[in-house]
């Protein structure tokens, strides 16, 4: 998705970012760790702007150097986002953050949204956190999404062709896996 | 600014946050300050994430999803004409990690 969005963007002042959530990372993805990385790629991309720097420089001087608070946050990822002509957010596996972050993670994003009507959001993730993000940003494009069966036979191919024990395999069983899996799954 | 400077900042001006990302060039064009900068923006690095995914990825796979009218309208459609929110949803493993969509 993000590779595609980036194809389309190529030659255009057009920023594609993301971020994959993860329940490995739970304790980095905090609401402001999360946006914090998707404005970091802005950064990287555009330049660091003096305001992004200057809020480093402010914090810096308080007792530990404090991160980012929240408000702050959405506020400079409003003015990065401004002057571009699109922005796409892709973020992948959202159900995979942590809930007690997720909702401020989302209504941030929704402000940013509503900022700049430039900005795009794709969301990934099991079905349960569709109410989620239905109940937060209101109407939503929905697309579900399960393997077609020419999905599972390319899959299964790559798959065979990369065994490591290719003597065991005949064509009769090749045939049987090739025709059986496929059938299997698009019942689920 | 150095014209070197210039020219790198020309190109990354595609904004391609993760296919500009590359490791010799972002030290070569953030400076000290800039890299505490970007570390304390966040710990997080998905572009890692993002290699990852484009190695594992099987060409192909997913392809029509990207090629629905959903999907179109929503990537090229001006400003306020779409809902800006696009959610792909599915159970664990079906594959939305791995969306592309190949031009043909």
């Amino acid at each position: 998705m993000i590779d595609t969005l980036c194809d389309q963007a190529k030659g255009k002042d057009i920023a594609v970012v993301g971020l994959y959530c993860d329940f490995l990372a739970q304790q980095e993805q905090t609401t402001t760790g999360m946006l914090g990385a998707i404005l970091k790629q802005l950064a990287v991309g555009g330049g660091i702007s003096e305001y992004i720097r200057q809020a480093f420089q402010e914090a810096k001087k308080e007792f530990g150097g404090r991160s980012l608070r929240l408000p702050e946050l959405v506020e400079i990822m409003k003015k990065a986002v401004a002057p571009l002509p699109r922005v796409f957010i892709c973020i992948d596996a959202l159900d995979e953050s942590t809930p007690k972050h997720r909702r401020a993670f989302l209504e941030s994003l929704r402000e940013i949204v509503r900022a700049s009507v430039n900005t795009r959001i794709f969301f990934t993730g099991r079905p349960h956190v569709g109410d989620e993000i239905m109940k937060c940003f209101g109407r939503v494009i929905r697309i579900p999404v399960s393997p077609t069966r020419g999905d599972i036979r390319s899959y299964l191919e790559m798959r065979l062709g990369s065994d490591t024990d290719p003597d065991v395999m005949d064509d009769e069983l090749r045939a049987d896996i090739m025709r059986v899996i496929p059938e299997k799954v698009s019942e689920v | 600014m150095s014209s070197e400077h210039q020219q790198a900042i020309g190109n990354v001006n595609s904004f391609n946050a993760f296919t500009n990302y590359n490791i010799v060039n972002f030290n070569a064009e953030i400076d000290a300050e800039g890299r505490q900068i970007l570390q304390w923006l966040s710990p997080l690095e998905p572009q890692q994430r993002h290699q990852g995914v484009q190695t594992n990825r099987l060409d192909g796979i997913g392809n029509w999803v990207l090629g629905t009218n959903e999907f179109r309208k929503w990537s090229v459609e001006e400003d306020g004409c779409v809902e800006p929110v696009l959610f792909c949803d599915g159970n664990p493993g079906v594959g939305k990690t791995y969306l592309r969509y190949e031009d043909c």
